[in-house]
Formats: structure tokens, sequence, C-alpha cells
């Protein structure tokens, strides 16, 4: 099979601090998978990248069969649900669906079957900027997914905002890798892994990539050895 | 108390410092202005302007008018068109700014005392060109009329001396006044570089309070309980000084490198800067206090100090403007700043005259910081 | 098309919507170029106050006096008698210019000895001291002329050889395209140009910060819209509010401001349009470029007056060093002024304009295609460091929303 997104060699430089050091893995069609890390670690920049927003210093990076750097094909069929609001504050609900699915040209029944699917029909001619954080996550996810993506890439989608945005999400996402879409979602809040398939743990540079079990099971014990190590100060 | 001061003001000049945009248009714009516009009026006078003469005649007499137009030193003869039409096409293409079409037969109709008529065709598309191409030729035409004038006399009979007295008895002498040379620079370079030092200094005033109180360490600040009046009292120290010691190269290149005339002393002319800078200060902060954000505050000070140069009447003098506009023009500190530094720099009338220039600046400056602390003072209650 | 005209659409909405961004685009042109106007609505120096000190008070003084009052150019200021008061006048400026007969002016006629008249004005302001100059060498010469014509008439000619005398040899000047003078007709065409470069570019200039700013630019990356698209559809609502704005200024200055403006309606259509082009593709690039609507905002707004001068709309390229003639040469706004100027008003045809249109056209095509190729990738952020106001972030008051 071949794979939605494989990165070889990634390297990302801030300034003169080296973000990425030659970052590898991939993603296969129908996968879940998840970038984990602390704040710092590089998440966004990482998940930016892949979704061809951002600039990056070398390595090879192809995402559903384009190399990214010579081509902006593959963005026809991407979604992205960003960590910070990126949607047009200034404008209504409505008027957002409407102006990024001109971005996408998509058609007037996909954004209805969006209102339809994130229960956005009563907030339309709501201002964006007075919807409540659940709410607006919808709206963000219902934009992402307004090109019928085949791969969505949402950065820390899932925050402490109401449950019952929450639930819609997730049942959402679950059909959408059900139709064989394929996600890569951010996180930072380790019982996320239970959504994923994969877990790429970014740290000082590196990826390191665990099955959603062993990644629980390593924060797990990092904890413990940080209390133990923290304790034995006062001993 | 006097801690408090000191360390708001040090923390206001890295706070200038490390705002790269202001720091790079603080320090550079000035110095570069004074570069670009010095550049501009390094030749400060239209003089050598482009004559075409059309020589129809071809004659002694003829030659004798072109000698007079070379004796002027403002009109420079670049080349002699064959006919009308070629000189026309030379004007439309701009290559000359001036023409002189002598006619057929002209030496022949001054012997035989017929009136004969040179023309001369001036391009006005240009008024500083042509103001002083028209002078120029006007000179030629009256030195011109004397000399044939005199010979004809003479041919008719009546003696020398009295045929030259006709023409010659009175003698015009012109004194430029203030500016002996014409020269364009002494007139505009300095005002236009503190122009452009006024709009820098226009810019940073405008982020006085709102640069404060538009971030979130304002917060900080009120929790604080420093009082509002301390804190932007050191502030405008501190810019008023930043504005002052920008100025300071300024004048020591013009004055002293490019040797551009200063008639009153330096110290006084420090002196009215330095009242200037305040009230620019004021009207700066007053903006402040009522833009929502640092954009608008820019936008708003700018849409005053960029106009305020031609609204001063430096250039185009205020008398000449509708007479309901002038006292509107007097309302800018700008105009009293460029009026100011007209008299200051090139007249010196003494300090009867001037002082109220000082009494009015200072008036401006009380009158917009009063209003800025009360607007600010209203903001804060609707804040709460 | 629809997708272009969605984001165009969208643009619309927001212009309506920031207050300020509206005023700038419809409101700011006009109000600038009416106050600008009102200004210069006289347009010609007249009425210079004069100050004569007649140190001789005989008939023939007066005759001076007299040429002067004549002149429509010159407001005698009748209080002034003195060299004192006339230095005085003069520092103070309620005076602007001076003529001074010597006391033996009279006797030295009768006796037929030389005498002076001297003439002074001030040269601190040189548009004054250039036109004054002028004017002093018209009433002279109109005042010699008379003067010759007496002396003749003393002599014992008839009014008549004196005519053919005087006559024998006339000059006549003629001012083309701009044959009164007028400052307005001068200056205001290229002020009009200064405030729609300005002003357009400070619009559009701001319309990529601006998302920025919101992060939303994001949205714009990661579609698969073309660069060409997003700045087409941005460009547009801009392009015909300047082109609206063009037409309106111009209008303006010909219908109240008395400007001349004559040439081909073609071609100021086309200089308009070529100048149009070149101004948002070019707002448009800054604003790709520029990190925030802050720094925009300040340095564009400090390019007017220079660009202005280095132009060599007032003081001739000619009379510049080269290197600055050369370096007003890569400005557009030098290009348009000097066009503009040859068509309105020396009513110059397109054989005349051809470098003007080619070298503009060239400029259009290199700053639309600046616009169409930006990467559509950001770079990574730079090292934060102490900076302030560099990032996408500047002060506002509502920061807490």
């Amino acid at each position: 099979m071949e794979p939605v997104i494989k990165v070889s060699n990634l390297v990302q430089k801030i300034g003169r601090q080296i973000l990425f050091n030659g970052l590898s893995f991939e993603v296969l069609p129908g996968e879940s998978f998840g970038v984990f890390g602390l704040r710092g670690a590089g998440k966004t920049t990482l998940l930016h990248i892949l979704a061809g927003v951002d600039r990056f210093k070398s390595g090879q990076v192809e995402v559903l069969g384009y190399n990214i750097k010579k081509s902006e094909k593959f963005k026809r069929d991407l979604g992205l649900v960003t960590q910070e609001k990126s949607l047009f504050l200034d404008m209504t609900v409505v008027e957002n669906l409407d102006f990024m699915a001109a971005l996408k040209k998509s058609s007037r029944s996909d954004v209805y079957q969006m209102i339809e699917r994130y229960a956005l029909k009563d907030l339309l001619a709501e201002p964006v900027i007075l919807l409540a954080m659940g709410s607006f996550q919808r709206l963000s996810l219902a934009c992402a997914m307004l090109n019928r993506p085949k791969l969505l890439i949402a950065d820390e989608i899932i925050k402490d905002f109401d449950l019952y945005s929450r639930n819609l999400i997730l049942r959402e996402l679950r059909q959408f890798q059900a139709e064989g879409g394929t996600c890569v979602f951010g996180f930072s809040n380790i019982d996320f892994c239970e959504q994923l398939s994969k877990v790429g743990w970014l740290e000082n540079g590196k990826l390191k990539v665990y099955e959603p079990e062993s990644a629980r099971a390593e924060w797990h014990r990092q904890i413990k050895l940080y209390a133990e190590q923290s304790d034995s100060h006062y001993v | 108390m006097f801690k408090q001061c000191p360390a708001i003001m040090k923390r206001e000049l890295f706070y200038m410092w490390r705002d790269k945009g202001l720091r790079n248009i603080l320090l550079i714009g000035p110095l570069l202005g004074l570069f670009l516009f010095m550049g501009i009026y390094s030749h400060p006078r239209i003089d050598h302007i482009t004559t075409a003469v059309v020589d129809l005649d071809q004659s002694e007499a003829s030659r004798q008018v072109i000698a007079e137009l070379r004796n002027t030193q403002d009109l420079e003869i670049a080349c002699y068109p064959e006919n009308f039409k070629q000189l026309e096409e030379l004007v439309k293409r701009g290559e000359v700014m001036v023409g002189v079409v002598i006619p057929e037969n002209y030496a022949k109709n001054i012997a035989l005392q017929r009136q004969t008529r040179v023309a001369v065709v001036i391009d006005g598309a240009n008024i500083t060109y042509a103001t002083n191409a028209a002078s120029a030729v006007l000179t030629v035409t009256r030195n011109l009329g004397a000399q044939v004038g005199v010979k004809t006399l003479i041919a008719r009979g009546i003696q020398p001396n009295q045929a030259k007295e006709a023409y010659q008895s009175i003698e015009f002498r012109e004194e430029a006044w203030f500016n002996p040379t014409l020269n364009y620079a002494y007139f505009l370079v300095l005002a236009l570089v503190l122009n452009i030092w006024q709009q820098c200094c226009m810019l940073a005033s405008c982020m006085n309070i709102v640069g404060e109180n538009g971030v979130r360490s304002w917060l900080q600040i009120k929790a604080s309980g420093l009082s509002a009046f301390k804190l932007f009292c050191s502030k405008s120290i501190v810019h008023i000084s930043v504005f002052m010691l920008l100025v300071l190269p300024v004048y020591y290149l013009a004055f002293v490198i490019f040797k551009l005339p200063l008639n009153c002393g330096i110290i006084t002319f420090l002196l009215f800067t330095l009242i200037f800078a305040v009230s620019l200060h004021s009207l700066g902060t007053l903006i402040s206090s009522f833009s929502s954000n640092a954009v608008d505050a820019s936008r708003f000070g700018m849409v005053i100090a960029l106009p305020s140069f031609v609204i001063s009447g430096f250039t185009w003098p205020i008398a000449a403007m509708p007479q309901w506009f002038q006292p509107l023009a007097w309302v800018l500190p700008q105009t009293w700043f460029f009026q100011g530094i007209n008299y200051f720099v090139l007249k010196n009338p003494g300090w009867e005259m001037m002082n109220r220039y000082f009494l009015v600046l200072g008036m401006m400056a009380v009158l917009c910081y009063s209003l800025s602390a009360l607007f600010t003072h209203c903001f804060q209650a609707r804040f709460r | 098309m629809q997708q272009l005209l969605n984001i165009a659409h969208y643009e619309v909405v927001h212009i309506f919507k920031d207050r300020i961004l509206f005023l700038v685009v419809f409101v700011v042109p006009f109000i600038y170029a009416s106050l600008l106007g009102m200004i210069y609505a006289s347009s010609i120096l007249q009425q210079v106050p004069l100050a004569i000190v007649d140190l001789d008070h005989s008939a023939e003084s007066r005759a001076v006096v007299s040429a002067f009052e004549n002149s429509n150019d010159f407001r005698v200021i009748p209080s002034v008698d003195t060299y004192a008061e006339l230095e005085q006048g003069m520092k103070n400026g309620t005076v602007r210019a001076g003529v001074v007969i010597p006391e033996d002016y009279s006797q030295s006629l009768s006796q037929h000895r030389l005498t002076q008249i001297l003439t002074v004005y001030d040269g601190s302001n040189l548009i004054y001291g250039y036109n004054t100059r002028r004017y002093f060498q018209l009433v002279l010469n109109t005042f010699s002329a008379e003067h010759t014509a007496a002396y003749l008439g003393g002599l014992g000619m008839s009014k008549q050889e004196i005519k053919s005398v005087m006559d024998s040899v006339s000059v006549t000047m003629q001012v083309w395209y701009n044959p009164n003078y007028s400052y307005s007709t001068f200056i205001f065409p290229g002020l009009i140009i200064i405030i729609l470069h300005q002003i357009g570019l400070l619009g559009i200039g701001l319309t990529i910060t601006r998302e920025k700013e919101r992060n939303t630019w994001l949205q714009y990356l990661c579609a698969a819209v073309p660069q060409w698209k997003i700045f087409m559809g941005k460009a547009l609502p801009y392009f015909i509010v300047n082109f609206f704005n063009y037409g309106l200024l111009l209008w303006l200055a010909a219908r109240f401001i008395n400007v001349k403006l004559e040439g081909s309606l073609a071609l100021i259509l086309l200089l308009g349009l070529l100048f149009n082009i070149i101004i948002t593709s070019l707002g448009f690039v800054i604003s790709l470029y520029a990190p925030n609507s802050l720094q925009v905002s300040r340095y564009l707004m400090l390019l007017s007056v220079p660009l202005f001068f280095i132009a060599g709309y007032t003081w001739p390229g000619t009379h510049m060093p080269v290197l600055l003639y050369g370096l007003g040469k890569l400005m557009p706004f030098t290009w348009m002024a000097e066009g503009l100027r040859l068509v309105t008003l020396k009513d110059l045809g397109a054989n005349y304009l051809a470098i003007t249109i080619i070298i503009m056209s060239c400029m259009a095509a290199f700053t639309s295609f600046l616009a169409v190729t930006f990467t559509k990738r950001r770079n990574p952020a730079a090292e934060g460091g102490l900076v302030v106001n560099s990032g996408s972030t500047y002060p506002k008051k509502n920061f807490l929303n």
C-alpha cells in the first residue's frame, strides 16, 4: 500500500535552533496517526509542514503521492484544523462556510451537508467571534471537511469544551475513518491515544513511533520516574 | 517615587529601541532625508535653461540678439533649429524650455526702421522653470529694446548721448534679501528634512498611550497602583529627549557641514525646536489616547502630519489661501513650526515678534496633554 | 471565476466592516484632494505686498509709484515710508517686496545724471521670490518704455515718431501650456497622483497583513487555490475603487480647482489603468512580505515626501545629480506624474508618450508577476528575542476580547 504521508530526513531550523533533526516516518491510508509532544516540541510546526503551509529546511516530504516542495495538488484532498483560531472572526458562521467553500471549490450541497452533520443550523447567523469553544471547533472541522478530503490534519482538536460537541466531533472523526480517510492529529493529552492507531512521540528533534498502548505506558513510566526523583530530594 | 521614574524611563528607552521598525525610522529617516534633499538641491539655482534659437535672418543684427541671450547666465543656447516647426517639436518633447524666433529680414527691417518682431516661447509646463525663464527673457527684452532704440535714434540724427539717456538714464538694481543668490537649497532643504523628522516623531508619539494600555502588561501596571500621571510623564520625557537627540546630528550636518544659513543663534533655534517637539508630542499623545489600536493611531497621526507641510504655507503662502481657510491653517503646531523656521533661519526678526510662536506652541501642548488625560480617563472609566 | 469573485466579494464585505479602511479607501483621497485644492484654489500669486520707499517725493518719483500701483501683481502697503520700516516689514513678513527711489531721483533725471531705482524682494520663500522677480521685470519694462517715450516727447518728437522708434523691435513672449503661471495647474495633478499612489498602497497594503495577524492566511495557504486567484480576487475591489478615485479626483481638479486638463481621454484612461495595475499589485506584494499592518502604515506614509521630490516634478531632474535622477526614474510615480502632465497639460499625442507607456507597461508586468508568483509557504517564525511590534501583533486596546 502506498503511504499517504512519507517523510524522510526532515530538518527544520528556527533561527539557529534546530527543531527537527532528521525526522522520518510514514502514515498509511486509513491510519489515525497522532503526533504527541509537550509544549515547544514542534507538533504544530510539523503539522503545518505536512499541510503545505510552512517552509522547511531540508528533507523529503510526500503527501498523497506528491512531493510537497514541487506541487500544490495535494491540497485539493486536504483538510486542516489549526490549534490557534484561524477562521474569519469578523464574519458569521454561514459566511465562513460559504467563503471556505469558495476557497476549496466545494459545492453548495457540501455546505448544506456540513451544516447538517455538525449541527450548525442554529448558529448560522452568529458572528464567529462570539461562538463557544465547542461550537467553534465544530465549525472548524466542518470547514476542513468541506472539500471531502482524503487526509485530515487536526491540531489539538479536542479541548476542554462541552461534551456534546466533543461527542459529535469524535463521532464524525470515526465516520471519516470508516469511509477510508486518513488522519494526522497533534495532541498533548495522553488520553487522546484511544482514538489513534499509531503515535509519533516528538522529543528533542526526533520522532519515535509507538503503538498507542505503549505510548501510554511510556508516559506513565516517565511520570513515575520524575515523581520518584523529586521525592528522593526530600529524603 | 524617585526610583520609579528612572525605571520607567529606562524601560521606555528599551521599548523604543526594540521596536525595530520605529528604531529604523527614527534613526535613519531624518538623516536619509537630509542627504536626499541636499542631493536634489545640490545645484541650487535653475540656470542654464536650455534654449533654442531659430535664426531665420542670419545677419549681424540677429547675431547680436543671440549674443544678448548668451549674456544672461540663466539661459543656455542648446541648438539652432531651422524652422518654427522643429522648434515646436523640441518644446513638445521637453528638450528645450525656451525658444526664440528671429524673423527673416530682421536686420533689414531694423535698418529701414520698419517694425519687426522677435517671438519668444516658453514651456510653461513646469512653473519653476517658466518663471525663471520669463524673468531672464524680460531682462533680455529690455536690453535689446534699448540697444536697438539707441541705434534707431542715432540713425534719426539724435545726439548719441541723448539717445542713450532716453533709454538708460535709470538703472534698475535688484536685490533678493535673506537669500541673495536665490538658492533653492537654503529655502527648502532644512524645512523638508524637518518635515520628515516631524513625521517620524509623530509616528513615535502616537504610540505613547496605546502602546501602553494596548498590551497585556497594562494589567500589571494597573494592578501595581502606579499613577498614570507619573507613568506618562516619564515616558513623554524620554520621547521628547529622543526627538531632540535625533535632530542634533541633522542640525550639525545641515549648519556645519552643508553650511545652510542660520541667522538666529543655535540656542534659540534649539529651544524653538524643543517647544515644537513638545507640542508635536502632545498632539501625538492626544491621537494615541482615542485610537483603539496602534495602526489606527499611526494612520490618524499621518493623516495630520502628511499634509501639514503644505498647509503650513511654507511653500505656497498662507496669504494666497482662501480667506476662511487661513485661520484653520494656524490650528496645527506644524504651521507655527514651519513658519517659525522660515523667520528664524533666514530673517531673524527678533524676540518681540517670535515670542508669540513660543507662546502658542506651549499653549497647544498644554491643551493637547490635558485633553489626552481626559480621554484616557474616560476610556478607563468605560473599561471598568 | 466564481472562486475569484467570491474572494473579491468577501474583501468588499471586509472593507465595509472596517470603518477606517472604508474611510481610507473611499473618503480620504477625496478629502485630501479637496483640502489641497482649497489651498491652491487661488492658483496665481497676486497682490504681493509691496512697500515703496519714496525718498524723493517728486512728480517723477510719483510716476514710479503709480506704475506699481497700476499693476495687479502688487499691492502697495501705504504705511511704509522709510528704509528702516521696509527692513522691518520684510523681516516680519508684512511686506514681501520693496522699491526704493533715491532722494536725488528727479534732480538726477533733470541733470542728465544716471540714477538708480532699487528693487528688493524676499528670497526666503522662493515661490514669492521667483514670482516677484518676474513681476518686477514686467512693471519695470512698462515703466522704462513710458519713461523713454516721455523723454523722446521732451525732445520734440511726435507721437507717431516715438511709436515707430519704440516699436522698431518688439519681443512677444508666449508662455505655452500654462500661460498665466497657474500654480494649481502646475502642482495639482502631481499631488493627485501622489495621493492615489499612497492611499492606494495603504488600502491594499493591509489586505494580507490583516490575514496574517488573524491567522486566517493559513486557510488560503492550505487550500488548493492558485496564487493568481488570490491576487486577482483581493485586488479587484481596490482596483475598481482606485480607478473610480482617479476619475473622481481628476474631475474635481478640472471642475472646481480650475486645473487645466486637456488631451486625449483615451490616453488619460490608459495611463490611469497602467498606474492602477502597478499600484494594486505593488501594494499586494508589500502586504505579502510585510510583517504586520503597523509597519506597512509607518513606512509607506514616510515615503510620500521623498517620492514627490525625487520625481523631478517640481525641481527639474536635469538640475539633480545623475544618481538621484536615475533613482527617481525607477519609481512609477515619476513616470505617471510626468506622463499625465504631458497629456493633460501639453496635450500631446500617443507618439510622444511611447516611452512612458512602454516603461509603465513593463513596471505593471513586473509587479503583477511578483504578485502572482509568491510562494505559498511561510517562513518559520524567526527567533523572537527582544523585539517589539515586529511579529504579527501590535498594541490594541481591546486585547481582552
